[in-house]
């Protein structure tokens, strides 16, 4: 049943998007200020002349390569985002669809891990990574979480509730497990991988606190943690880190445009928050 | 104080003012040299380099107007040296000290750093820098070349670790247009206990607190280290083994401050840095502030400022420092050419030293601070002359544990009201603690 | 690097109760093969999750050094530290436990009822619907460091914007309560839109026949509101409480950004506190000793408010709603009949 709100309400719905995607726009445009006109009392939210400096500037700043930042950053959140599915599909589907003894102690465990706080691993997994040589590297943001107990839970959920006709009919075409599950499975569990991709994607790439201890080189950070970098660096030469903040932005946001309906389909189901 | 409590400082002096941030700037002074594995037999980086191109990373923490200088100098150096290519890195003290160690240890550290003189033999301790004392022999540095105490901090269990690059003392600015509201002479700041406590009871006639008691390490803490030396007292024992500001000395600075407050001279609960902006802001006459505030003040154009040595207040002159150094990290892989081209880095910005005055600081390297150019930085010379009275931190591992302590309960004493023996009394039980902790972690 | 505690429900799809039974014979042909699909994740999950939690214990047990090569054992000194007024870590530790309860006490209240109006709003269809859907949900898609800087600039007492819509001098990050404030406030903008759309797909849950026919009972929207819709929210409401407040005691990156702790270490966050210990000052030891005291008392605080909530007998009042409503209906086809 559609109904059209009142003129008030969708007034009020407007003014709330505007309190949503002004600090948005302003911090994009900000970064085509100059210094003097982000620094300069009254502000103004239009810049008094519309300049690029500021990209110039952290472009060919060598110690705050944004744009290594960026590739950093896609890569491994993108790295990250597939080996996670991709385990969490396997593992998942074998905890819904098979039986076997110990499945339950197992899943039981996985579950039960889920509600130790991040924060209980940051020590103990810093020392393991000292231990592996993987400080200041890839490796580091990729492996420690890609085994997602949440992951699992969210796959097997998906694997249970298709239907069992899905395996019989693989079964009488000869398909041994594996090709079932690469060739028959995962291509109906679509709407759900790629909501779990989305989500872990968008998870890697904003997390902050582990990146920010474990990297320390400029040309190894990522997005994040380089802006916060950025932050210490330039202090109050605001376009420059505006700059710096639209270019980490930007790419999220197209994706969030386009991928919009897996994102909100994905916390609309799970809930995950970080 | 501590390392942490510059950074601290450097962050939350972010809203305040661009020059402020430049709080530790640096300045050359140092005939820095630098060294490289334990076992060079460099020349310290004399012959130049020939090898083939390095690049050469070199992290620190001057984020603010001093960082611009100092990539300025590299820029400099890069364009005079075609093989070696060095790289700026600047990060928050805060980042800078919590990432230094692990990078190292991880064997992704700096081939140069720039470090705090009390952060030094906690590094040494760790084997995060690297011993260079055969490069300070190679150049023919030695303690007669250097303030003494800046000079002695780099060097831990009879080895030296750094070599010293710039001192900041803390000096006694003055506002001049409230001293001749309130019938002073702005030319002769007062010097002694008598003088100062006329000057703020004139100032308070005016309706005017004059010397606003800042409870924070920036720069409360650092101007109650001052005091208790001044009283003749200190924060810890000459090994560095016991806190004692729980002593006489310590008592009667900490009681000097209060009442800074209790009998108006002063507001309570001054905020972070609200001391330095009511200096600029005409609503107090006299703030002891770091050296590297001559920057800020400068900028105010419409100010009349000046600077003087700290009054003598207990009896013996002193004046809290702290001091730049430059170390080298460890390696992890042996690299002759980075070892000897990060030498040549060293020699070279050492030798330009005169141009780095100019930021505002004492050089460190006494050729320099006695120059005839140097003392032409009248501000930044007129500090210069308490060189000999100068406080520093002990140079033991971990102090700046230690310190927070300290700070802590400083803070405690002029915020909160709290009791001063007693409070006091606390806080080095627990410095003590730390001490003995340190002591036995680090194997002293 | 978190790992998320929470329940998910399964993105729709038909569940048939078909074949269960024979599912076994199918797949289970050789044992091997279950324990291969699991082995990838396996291995990452022992390594990484499993291992960990407990080399965490160890490590809590020792004066723990990253880079330092000696690691005495120290026993429970770890822990007794914690709850030594003397000790060095006390301090620190419990004011930013302090600060870590205030912000969850300041911010949970707004993270939960606003998002809730926002949802109420939001969740019928109409011309528009998905773009302010997705407008107040923009925020969340970006991390916690651009979100920062963009309102710092914003809140900078100087040159920030807010103070001059305002026509005001305040100092937003530097002062308190100010800076409580503003991290509030930086939270709920962020975050809103995640716990609205949750909120949005545990309403769409509750069956519109219940509030068509509460109207034709005569009910008032208020009471619609507190005999329907919260009731139906009820498992959705335990799970966003729970959730936020796990989020908000894990706060580390606004106060980390905006106020880097301050003003005078008034919004360190606990987590703040067990970085700068375990990372700055490299007392590993004592950061995962405070870690595990930490979790141990959300998850006190968990199974509280999951007890508090359930307290009411959920079950029961579950079915005594799916009677009322079986009843409005009944009416309802009565009256339908008269008419």
């Amino acid at each position: 049943m559609k109904r059209r709100p009142s003129v008030l309400i969708y007034l009020a719905l407007l003014f709330l998007a505007a309190v949503f995607v002004l600090p948005i726009a302003y911090m994009i445009i900000t970064a085509f200020k100059t210094r003097v006109d982000s620094q300069t009392s009254p502000p103004r939210f239009l810049p008094r002349a519309w300049t690029t400096d500021s990209f110039t500037k952290l472009f060919n700043d060598p110690g705050s390569p944004v744009l290594t930042w960026l590739g950093n950053s896609v890569v491994v959140a993108t790295i990250f985002a597939v080996l996670s599915v991709t385990i969490c599909a396997m593992a998942g589907y074998a905890v819904a669809r098979m039986e076997f003894p110990g499945r339950n102690a197992v899943f039981g465990t996985i579950i039960g891990m889920m509600f130790i706080p991040g924060f209980v691993f940051l020590m103990p997994n810093f020392e393991l990574m000292s231990k592996l040589q993987w400080l200041d590297s890839y490796q580091a943001l990729i492996f420690p979480g890609a085994a997602s107990a949440f992951g699992l839970f969210f796959m097997r959920q998906f694997f249970l509730s298709l239907p069992k006709e899905l395996e019989e009919s693989a079964r009488i075409d000869g398909a041994g497990p594996f090709r079932t599950f690469f060739s028959i499975m995962l291509p109906n569990a679509r709407p759900a991988i790629m909501t779990l991709l989305v989500i872990q994607f968008l998870a890697n790439w904003n997390d902050f606190i582990w990146p920010l201890y474990t990297l320390f080189s400029d040309d190894r950070l990522t997005l994040p943690v380089g802006l916060a970098r950025l932050q210490g660096a330039y202090t109050i030469d605001y376009p420059v880190i505006m700059a710096g903040a639209a270019v980490a932005a930007i790419p999220v946001l197209i994706l969030f445009i386009f991928l919009q309906r897996y994102i909100i389909q994905g916390v609309a189901a799970s809930g995950l928050k970080g | 104080m501590t390392t942490n409590g510059f950074s601290r400082r450097g962050v939350l002096g972010a809203g305040i003012s661009v020059g402020a941030l430049g709080v530790l700037s640096a300045c050359g002074g140092g005939k820095g040299a630098g060294s490289a594995t334990t076992k060079a037999t460099g020349d310290g980086g004399k012959s130049g380099y020939n090898g083939p191109d390095v690049s050469l990373l070199f992290w620190n923490g001057f984020t603010g107007g001093d960082g611009a200088f100092m990539k300025k100098l590299v820029e400099q150096f890069n364009g005079e040296h075609k093989n070696i290519k060095v790289t700026m890195q600047v990060m928050q003290w805060s980042d800078y000290y919590t990432k230094l160690p692990n990078a190292v240890q991880a064997g992704k550290g700096p081939d140069i750093a720039v470090m705090h003189v009390d952060s030094v033999a906690t590094n040494a301790a760790r084997k995060i820098v690297q011993p260079l004392d055969d490069v300070a022999k190679a150049l023919e540095l030695s303690e007669t070349d250097f303030a003494p105490v800046p000079w002695k901090a780099g060097i831990y269990k009879d080895v030296r670790y750094s070599i010293p690059l710039d001192v900041h003392p803390l000096g006694f600015f003055y506002n001049k247009d409230l001293m001749d509201k309130a019938g002073l002479d702005a030319e002769k700041p007062p010097t002694d206990l008598n003088s100062y406590m006329d000057a703020l009871d004139k100032l308070k006639g005016k309706g005017i607190q004059g010397h606003w008691a800042s409870p924070h390490p920036f720069t409360g803490g650092l101007s109650m280290q001052s005091l208790i030396k001044q009283f003749g007292g200190s924060l810890y024992s000459e090994d560095a083994t016991k806190a004692v500001y729980n002593e006489e000395p310590a008592i009667k600075a900490m009681t000097w401050w209060v009442d800074l407050i209790k009998k108006g001279y002063s507001p309570a609960k001054v905020g972070q840095d609200a001391d330095f902006l009511a200096l600029q802001n005409g609503k107090t006459a006299f703030n002891w502030n770091g050296i590297w505030s001559i920057n800020t003040l400068k900028e105010k154009s419409d100010l009349k400022w000046g600077v003087a040595p700290l009054p003598n207040i207990g009896g013996t002159k002193a004046a809290w420092a702290g001091s730049h150094q430059f170390v080298l990290p460890t390696r992890k892989q042996a690299d002759a050419n980075k070892d000897q081209a990060s030498r040549v880095f060293l020699n070279w910005i050492s030798q330009h030293s005169l141009e780095w005055a100019k930021g505002g600081q004492v050089p460190a390297r006494n050729s320099v601070r006695e120059s005839a150019e140097f003392k032409a930085l009248n501000e930044q010379a007129a500090l210069a002359t308490q060189i000999d009275d100068l406080v520093f931190l002990p140079a033991v591992p971990g102090i700046g544990d230690a310190g927070a302590e300290f700070d802590k309960a400083f803070n405690e004493i002029v915020l909160g009201g709290k009791d001063i023996k007693a409070t006091l009394d606390a806080a080095v039980g627990r410095a003590n603690k730390i001490l003995e902790a340190n002591a036995k972690k680090y194997g002293a | 690097m978190t790992t998320n505690p929470t329940i998910a429900t399964p993105p729709a799809a038909t569940v048939p109760g078909a074949g269960r039974r024979r599912r076994r014979p199918r797949l289970a042909g050789n044992p091997m093969v279950p324990w291969l699909f699991m082995a990838p994740f396996l291995v990452l999950f022992a390594t990484f999750t499993i291992a960990p939690a407990f080399y965490g214990l160890y490590i809590s047990l020792h004066d723990w050094d990253f880079t330092l090569p000696g690691r005495p054992f120290v026993g429970l000194q770890n822990y007794k530290d914690l709850f030594d007024a003397e000790s060095v870590t006390y301090k620190p530790f419990w004011n930013g436990m302090k600060n870590t309860f205030l912000f969850v006490l300041f911010s949970v209240p707004f993270l939960v009822t606003l998002p809730l109006l926002l949802a109420m709003l939001l969740h019928r269809e109409f011309p528009g619907r998905t773009f302010f859907r997705a407008t107040i949900f923009a925020p969340y898609v970006l991390g916690v460091s651009v979100i920062g800087v963009m309102w710092k600039y914003i809140l900078d007492a100087q040159f920030g914007f807010l103070n001059r819509m305002l026509g005001a001098q305040i100092n937003w990050t530097t002062e308190q309560p100010w800076a409580w404030i503003s991290l509030v406030g930086i939270t709920v903008w962020w975050t809103i839109g995640f716990n609205a759309i949750i909120y949005m797909a545990g309403l769409s849950d509750i069956p519109e026949e219940q509030y068509e026919a509460a109207s034709l009972d005569g009910a008032t929207t208020w009471r619609k509101f507190t005999h329907i819709t919260l009731p139906g929210l009820r498992p959705v409401l335990i799970f966003i409480l729970i959730t936020t407040v796990l989020a908000s005691a894990n706060m580390f990156g606004q106060s980390y950004m905006v106020t880097n702790g301050g003003p005078s270490e008034s919004t360190k966050t606990v987590l703040m506190v067990m970085t700068e210990l375990g990372f700055g000052q490299s007392r590993a030891g004592a950061a995962a000793a405070a870690s595990y005291i930490l979790a141990i008392c959300l998850g006190i605080v968990s199974v509280i408010q999951f007890w508090l909530m359930r307290d009411r007998d959920a079950a029961a009042e579950r079915k005594k709603q799916k009677r009322a409503a079986k009843e409005f209906q009944a009416r309802r086809r009565a009256e339908e009949t008269n008419r």
